[in-house]
């Protein structure tokens, strides 16, 4: 990134200092930055904020790929559903920029699904959970042929294909509204809570059953679209009692070294292009061997076609199975940017030449690794009635690493017409309750609370702050005990001190404000899941700890909020189901 | 930066509701589109595709510092 | 509706107009800080902003422009009036179509998507002024065509076309200014001058009457 120009008064290197690790945290704070972190000065009139209260029996939160076919599938399963988003219906998330999805046509295909699950599991060194795989390649094709007829296929603007469906089924959708809580009342899931940035309104949600859809998210990273998502969904249920994994995964996407943080540039015209379909094709991609090389090599690192570049150059690191290597396969064709071969896979996303930086989806995990902790193949939480899809559900499907291209959209979309369904159906059996008033008043005050600070930290300065703690490759990838144990500190004192004290001027900064905690939360439970996995395996990499472990460790970890609202953590055996 | 200028609004509000990040409002008396904070513009070019008359012009530049993993 | 404008005499004699309605407004083009945009895109943009100005000089490019009259021929100077009102006014009538001409080659919103968000921004003053003026405009055609057919005297016929065309520019011009993706202040005060004096010139003549002699020219 040494050539990008700059205008403002930052200078470059004061601002390669804030990225050089937690010491940056005081560099943020000694730039100068113009963030007028002291006082608050609220435009909005917090007296005059109203409340509305909706009901419904399932509740969808999330309008990309995952909340689609959840509410699509809940409805014909004869729930009544209403679905609420922070964005807008197929264009918020990560869902826009997907171009690739995968269907299993057995009518095209060589390998039978007992073969795709089997290879999967091979290249994911046991971390997939297979029945989440199978069930993905099963109900791929039909997913997508429902994505066709509804007109998916023929732009690459996702909101009218989307809205199809939607409206033919008159399904109510809230857009632009944050859900922060959802709510348990005596030891019940009744509902959910959040507040409309337009309307100015706190928004209650009382349901019988919940999905959460929220996708991934990540520390508001440079170069990814994915400064939208926080984790919501996962610290939210966390926060009631759910279980939640897949802390110490990463996502390796790069970025181009010049604009590192123009998400469009960097991925060509990809975003551009309309959708299209993929076939089996089973790699271990994406993980984080180029942090590597350039954690042992430094920087400037170029970007070759995969599997002739430098990677060949160093020793050691994060272990590729000889299988999937890229050098064994076959030369992928590069520089073929048609919208199949988009996304994941080819080993430098589509357009990204040149000098690469690390981070660009710094804080998100693989696909479907994190989020909630199922309790079977029906995408079910072990709270009663909470139930996540998609991004938001840690079903393994995929693995600790990229597996299968183009399986991330359909999986969502697979998983959201399970977990559709499965929530349809145990609304049958379940009477709605209400939100006491008292819970109402208690939530509203949460809720608002950073408006109504008269003085405290800025959303805006707590991310940056949170960013130069944790996105260094020393310590997100390339991992050692000191360093997360160093990193943690920092973000513990986040969370201790500047979390409550988090202050929001207007309904913008409350989104904001509420961001930020989310993704302090997450940052805790990724460098503690990273310190717990003391060994290295797919896009885990231990420097203390390079080899796998297969004695200790064919396991994943499940994080949840003990009694006494500490962290917990415990190992789910790979292959099993969470009690 | 990141999100630059828009000329030519119609004030259809498509890009205000297509943004992920909330970057563009609706201004109350001009009814046009108008670019509130752009520190949060992630250069998705959403705002940009959804626009029916092509009036959002946006820069590969960040406004804010672009923290990555390694420089 | 054929220019036949054969003699390089009569484009020098034009050439203060074609200044101020070509040479100026492609000057405020080129040196205004506007986004820069596909050559294609430009291109369709420079075309209306032109046809526009071309459209406001029509206000002295009649034969109440004494001075012009004397050293063009009248029939040129109606000729010219008449080419650039027929052929300039179906470029403007097209222009709605010319803003979403780029969806035709995108994967974005369909062309009909997005002409129809286009039609039903009522919200949108520039865009209701668009609309009046447009239908202003379209009345302004069909009389001129039919001119003949309606029997109009040609005092009264002069009389409505001025007033018409007074409306519509007036009408036009907010539009413009309200929404046009060239709006910058020197464009706003270009457009306002020439409309201002283009009025001030039509009132004179209607309301002090001044204008026997040009008509017995004919
Ligand atoms: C650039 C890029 C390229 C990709 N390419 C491919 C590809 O080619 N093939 C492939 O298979 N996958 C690809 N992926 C991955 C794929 O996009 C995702 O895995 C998938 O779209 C996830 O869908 P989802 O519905 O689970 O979540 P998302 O699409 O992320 O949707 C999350 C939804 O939750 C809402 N939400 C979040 N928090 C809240 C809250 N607090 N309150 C209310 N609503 C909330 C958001 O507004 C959004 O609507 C790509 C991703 C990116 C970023
Ligand atoms: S480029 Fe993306 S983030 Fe930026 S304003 Fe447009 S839609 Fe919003
Ligand atoms: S989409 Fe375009 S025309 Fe519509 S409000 Fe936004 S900038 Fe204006």
């Amino acid at each position: 990134m040494t050539e990008s120009k700059r205008k403002n008064s930052i200078s470059r290197r004061s601002f390669i200092a804030l990225a050089g690790g937690a010491a940056g945290a005081a560099a943020v704070a000694s730039l100068g930055l113009h963030l007028d972190w002291e006082t608050n000065n609220p435009k909005v009139d917090i007296d005059a904020l109203g409340l509305d209260t909706f009901k419904t029996e399932v509740l969808v939160i999330g309008s990309g790929m995952a909340g689609l076919f959840a509410a699509v599938k809940a409805h014909d399963a004869g729930a009544k559903v209403l679905m609420v988003s922070k964005g807008r219906l197929g264009s918020s998330g990560l869902t826009p920029f997907a171009k690739g999805i995968f269907a299993y046509d057995p009518a095209k295909e060589t390998l039978s699904i007992d073969e795709f699950v089997a290879a999967v599991s091979r290249s994911a060194l046991g971390t997939n959970n297979p029945v989440y795989t199978r069930q993905m390649a099963e109900h791929s094709l039909a997913r997508v042929n429902e994505l066709k007829e509804w007109g998916f296929f023929d732009s690459t603007l996702y909101n009218k294909s989307f809205s199809k469906p939607i409206e033919e089924r008159n399904i109510p959708i809230q857009e632009r509204v944050t859900i922060t809580h959802l709510v348990k009342e005596n030891n019940k899931l009744v509902g959910a809570a959040g507040f409309s940035i337009d309307k100015e309104k706190v928004i209650i949600y009382e349901a019988k059953s919940i999905i959460l859809c929220t996708g991934s998210g990540g520390f508001k990273p440079n170069g990814f679209p994915i400064c939208d998502l926080t984790h919501d969904g996962t610290v939210m249920a966390y926060n009631i009692g759910a279980k939640v994994t897949g802390k110490e995964w990463n996502d390796g996407h790069p970025g181009k070294a010049k604009n590192a943080a123009a998400c469009y540039d960097g991925w060509g015209d990809m975003f551009e292009q309309k959708p299209g379909t993929t076939g089996i094709e089973v790699h271990h991609d994406l993980g984080v061997d180029m942090n590597y090389v350039a954690y042992t090599n430094g920087s400037p690192l170029k970007m070759g076609p995969p599997g002739s570049g430098e990677k060949t150059e160093v020793s050691g690191g994060p272990f590729v199975p000889e299988e999937f290597s890229r050098q064994n396969s076959k030369p992928p064709d590069n520089g073929d940017r048609k919208p199949p071969k988009g996304g994941h896979g080819d080993g430098a996303p589509p357009g990204m030449g040149g000098s690469i930086v690390g981070g660009s989806s710094a804080g998100m995990a693989i696909h479907k690794s994190e989020g909630l902790v199922p309790i079977n193949d029906q995408c079910e939480s072990n709270i009663p009635g909470l139930y996540a899809a998609g991004d938001a559900l840690g079903s393994y499907m995929s693995g600790g690493i990229y597996t299968q291209i183009g399986s991330s959209l359909s999986g969502s979309a697979v998983q959201g017409g399970v977990a559709g369904e499965a929530a349809a159906n145990y609304c049958k059996n379940v009477e709605i309750s209400h939100i006491s008033t008292s819970k109402i008043e208690e939530i509203q005050e949460e809720i608002l609370a950073p408006l109504k600070r008269e003085a405290g930290y800025s959303p805006a300065w707590v991310t940056q702050t949170l960013q130069g703690i944790v996105i260094p490759n020393f310590v997100l990838y390339i991992k050692k005990e000191n360093m997360l144990k160093a990193a943690l500190a920092y973000v513990e004192e986040l969370r201790d001190h500047h979390m409550p004290m988090l202050r929001a001027a207007n309904m913008h900064e409350l989104r904001l404000a509420h961001e930020t905690a989310n993704m302090i939360v997450s940052a805790e439970m990724k460098l503690k899941a990273s310190l717990m996995r003391k060994e290295s395996r797919c896009s885990h990499y231990r420097l203390d700890y390079p080899e796998m472990d297969p004695e200790n460790w064919e396991a994943w970890i499940n994080i949840f909020k003990g009694d006494d609202g500490t962290m917990q953590f415990e190992k789910q055996p790979f292959n099993s189901w969470s009690a | 930066m990141s999100i630059v200028s828009i000329n030519g609004c119609i004030g259809c509000e498509e890009c205000i509701k297509s943004c992920p990040t909330d970057v563009i409002r609706l201004n109350r008396d001009t009814k046009k589109a108008e670019i509130l904070y752009p520190e949060d513009c992630q250069i998705c070019h959403l705002c940009r595709m959804y626009c029916p008359v092509d009036a959002i012009t946006i820069s590969p530049e960040k406004s804010i510092p672009v923290i990555v993993s390694w420089g | 509706m054929g220019l036949i404008m054969n003699k390089e005499s009569k484009i020098y004699k034009l050439l203060p107009l074609i200044l101020v309605f070509v040479g100026v407004p492609l000057l405020l083009w080129a040196l205004g800080e506007f986004p820069k945009r596909s050559v294609f895109k430009e291109l369709l943009s420079l075309i209306i902003i032109l046809t526009f100005s071309l459209l406001l000089g029509q206000f002295f490019l009649t034969r109440t422009n004494k001075i012009l009259v004397k050293q063009i021929k009248m029939s040129s100077v109606l000729k010219i009036h008449k080419f650039i009102g027929y052929v300039f006014i179906i470029i403007i009538m097209a222009h709605p179509f010319f803003i979403i001409l780029p969806k035709f080659f995108d994967n974005t919103k369909t062309p009909f998507e997005a002409f129809t968000i286009l039609l039903t921004s009522f919200n949108s003053l520039g865009i209701v002024l668009g609309m009046v003026a447009y239908m202003i405009m379209l009345i302004i055609l069909i009389t001129s065509f039919f001119r003949f057919k309606l029997h109009l005297q040609y005092r009264t016929w002069r009389k409505v076309h001025g007033y018409l065309a007074m409306l519509f520019i007036i009408t036009a011009t907010s539009h413009v200014i309200n929404i046009g993706r060239y709006n910058s202040t020197s464009f706003s005060i270009y457009y306002l001058i020439v409309v201002a004096s283009g009025i001030f010139y039509l009132l004179r003549i209607y309301l002090f009457k001044s204008t026997k002699k040009v008509i017995k020219n004919d």
